[in-house]
């Protein structure tokens, strides 16, 4: 932490550290109202103005002192910074509560995080580079569009189904991955992912190329697309799929962050980084990267299965390898390993060309420049990741994510 | 000696053509310390590949305390108690030390999915042991690193970051531990240095069997009881430091005339 005294006496660091939640509270929230207007942002000065306002930020979190101080305080008391994350994303719920396009961008944007984070510990974690990212994830969709068309069990249960299922549709490939490696490994997802948009479309039983209706989401007799109000207020039948998948995404987050900050999460990296040295300690390669693209795959899955639903449809078409790609590049551009980076390109990726139509045309390129950009000029992603400081965790039983 | 901890017999290396490793025995007891030297490419490092479990020997046996480890895979050999350092240092750089120092332990701890995930208390705890015993064995090396435990490993200098790989072998509380050139890239000041740690630990764990590869003579005097001299695979000499400076066999090996 630096000594150097700030401008403005409010935030000098010695009073920011006797009050660290209340810094992380006002930087949290400030963060979510600022994504919040992104996603609701109409006219394209607006869209650029808060592009321009975050890029300001960023830079004096990055560079100055002062913002040096706030990250480091946010990042001692992640933990605490997460909750007030959850709290900030269901206000954002709230206030938009009868608006169906930021709230669908919400989710959206929500359940690609989610997926990303899955794919952060395949390929940050444990070193697989998972080509087929969007193709679990439409096997999601698919898997509730079976359930909800054919069997007769609670929705709940469908999304553990569907991970389960895309989970176990992922051991196909376990074998090819764990006898390749590298760039050898990444060819082989990628050719499941060919594989199966190819057989999606011929085949009729899963709807062809015009894909499948999937019923909504409903739970307790609650129908999701029939909402319509809440107590005294209108609101969007939006809002509750917003609500699940900001739900979805705060339990892959604590699941995954788990996983990182544990024993497993070293065992993970050790195999990653140096698999002879991993191994001649007694840890067994293919036992970790097994588990750890299981997971991801029925977290992804998951994912899949509530955008499908929310969607009412799918299709073979986001399956490809296009798609893949644009999840990958989320989780390079955010930086690997770094899931609250994941979330801030998932913005970028998602919501920015929807709303600035001027690139929309020239998006996939614009996407290539920015994921080049990030590479030569800051390799570790806009929030790198932060080294695993496992020190607080002495004598704090119970802490979690 | 009592029944040797290690017990290698007859062990062949080949690659394709190439004998890298021919008929060595060697045997190494309990506590006791052997220097391994010969020159580039008389095999010393393949033999640490081949008791570990890196590459499969052609022929031979091995045995850690009658126990088969004849060409099994390495994740086995570890678990049974054989610890390494590399010639050229391999650690996690980006990680913390703890990080580095606990993965040559990990295998002996819970990795059950369940109680990493759940049990959080129960993790908390078994961190807790798991950190002092690595600050204490770091503490023995260099009081440095151990306050500089939760660092990462990258911005430490060549010298501790060698003995935080010493530690990551030391942790798991292994039987018998194999050194590869621990002083490769020092100067002079620090590989003797490195000796007084190593006659540290020495001490506090007698039950340890090393084998040291090494090309400081100096080292080896000073540390080994016992050296083994490789020449093209084959062992030709064993016996007392003393013994190997005035054997004629050693000095053609490593000076190519013969005298």
């Amino acid at each position: 932490m630096s000594s150097i005294p700030s401008p403005i006496p409010v935030l000098s660091p010695l009073r920011m550290q006797r009050h660290p939640r209340a810094v992380v509270v006002l930087t949290v929230a400030l963060l979510f109202a600022g994504g919040g207007l992104m996603m609701h942002a109409e006219s394209q000065i607006q869209v650029l103005g808060l592009l321009a306002a975050f890029l300001v930020m960023f830079a004096i979190a990055d560079r100055t002192p002062l913002g040096q101080d706030i990250s480091a305080i946010c990042g001692d008391y992640s933990g605490f910074a997460n909750g007030v994350a959850f709290v900030c994303a269901l206000g954002l719920i709230v206030v938009f509560r009868g608006e169906h396009y930021t709230l669908l961008m919400l989710a959206t944007v929500a359940l690609f995080s989610t997926a990303c984070i899955a794919l952060n510990l395949q390929l940050a974690f444990a070193g697989i580079a998972n080509f087929a990212g969007a193709a679990f994830f439409v096997l999601g969709s698919y898997t509730a569009a079976v359930m909800t068309a054919y069997a007769g069990i609670p929705h709940l249960l469908i999304l553990v189904v569907s991970g389960i299922v895309t989970g176990a549709i992922g051991v196909i490939l376990l074998l090819p991955v764990l006898r390749t490696r590298g760039h050898y490994a990444a060819l082989v997802t990628i050719a499941f992912g060919l594989l199966l948009r190819s057989l999606l479309e011929v085949n009729d039983t899963l709807g062809g190329p015009q894909g499948m209706k999937i019923k909504g989401f409903s739970i307790l007799g609650l129908d999701f697309n029939r909402v319509s109000s809440i107590g005294p207020w209108d609101v969007s039948f939006y809002l509750p799929y917003a609500v699940l998948s900001i739900c979805i995404f705060a339990v892959a987050f604590t699941l995954i962050r788990r996983i990182e900050r544990s024993w497993i999460g070293i065992a993970l990296d050790a195999v990653r980084s140096d698999e002879t040295a991993a191994s001649v300690f007694g840890l067994s390669i293919a036992r970790w990267k097994v588990v750890a693209f299981l997971i991801g795959n029925a977290v992804i899955g998951v994912a899949g299965a509530v955008y499908g639903m929310m969607n009412g449809f799918v299709t073979p078409n986001g399956s490809g390898l296009g798609d893949s790609l644009l999840m990958l590049s989320i989780i390079v551009l955010g930086g690997l390993g770094n899931f609250w980076g994941a979330v801030v390109a998932a913005m970028v990726i998602l919501v920015i060309p929807e709303k600035l139509q001027a690139i929309q045309e020239f998006r996939l390129l614009i996407f290539a420049l920015l994921v080049l950009a990030i590479l030569l000029f800051r390799p570790s992603g806009i929030l790198p990741r932060p080294i695993r400081d496992l020190s607080r965790f002495i004598g704090r039983p119970g802490a979690g994510a | 000696m009592n029944a040797p901890l290690l017990a290698c017999g007859g062990l062949t290396m080949r690659f394709d053509g190439l004998v890298a490793l021919d008929g060595l025995d060697i045997e190494v007891g309990k506590g006791e310390t052997v220097g391994l030297v010969g020159p580039n490419g008389s095999g010393k490092t393949t033999f640490f590949n081949v008791v570990t479990g890196l590459y499969k020997p052609s022929a031979g046996s091995v045995r850690l305390d009658a126990r088969d480890l004849f060409a099994k895979p390495p994740q086995m050999i570890g678990r049974a108690g054989v610890a390494r350092t590399f010639q050229r240092s391999r650690l996690m750089l980006d990680q913390s030390v703890f990080d580095n120092i606990v993965v040559g332990a990990l295998c002996r701890l819970d990795l059950g999915l369940f109680s990493n995930l759940f049990r959080r208390r129960r993790w908390c705890d078994e961190l807790g042991g798991m950190v002092d015993r690595a600050r204490a064995l770091a503490h023995r090396f260099n009081p440095v690193i151990a306050d500089r435990l939760f660092q990462p490993a990258g911005s430490f200098t060549m010298i501790d970051r060698r003995r935080i790989e010493i530690c990551r072998a030391l942790i798991g509380a292994p039987r018998l531990l194999l050194l590869d050139e621990p002083s490769a890239g020092m100067t002079h000041d620090e590989t003797r240095q490195l000796m007084d740690d190593l006659l540290a630990f020495r001490q506090e764990m007698p039950d340890l069997a090393v084998i040291l590869v090494e090309h400081e003579m100096d080292v080896i005097r000073r540390v080994s009881d016992r050296c083994v001299v490789l020449n093209f695979g084959r062992k030709i000499f064993e016996g007392t430091f003393d013994a190997l400076i005035a054997n004629p066999d050693v000095q053609t090996a490593y000076l190519g005339v013969s005298q």
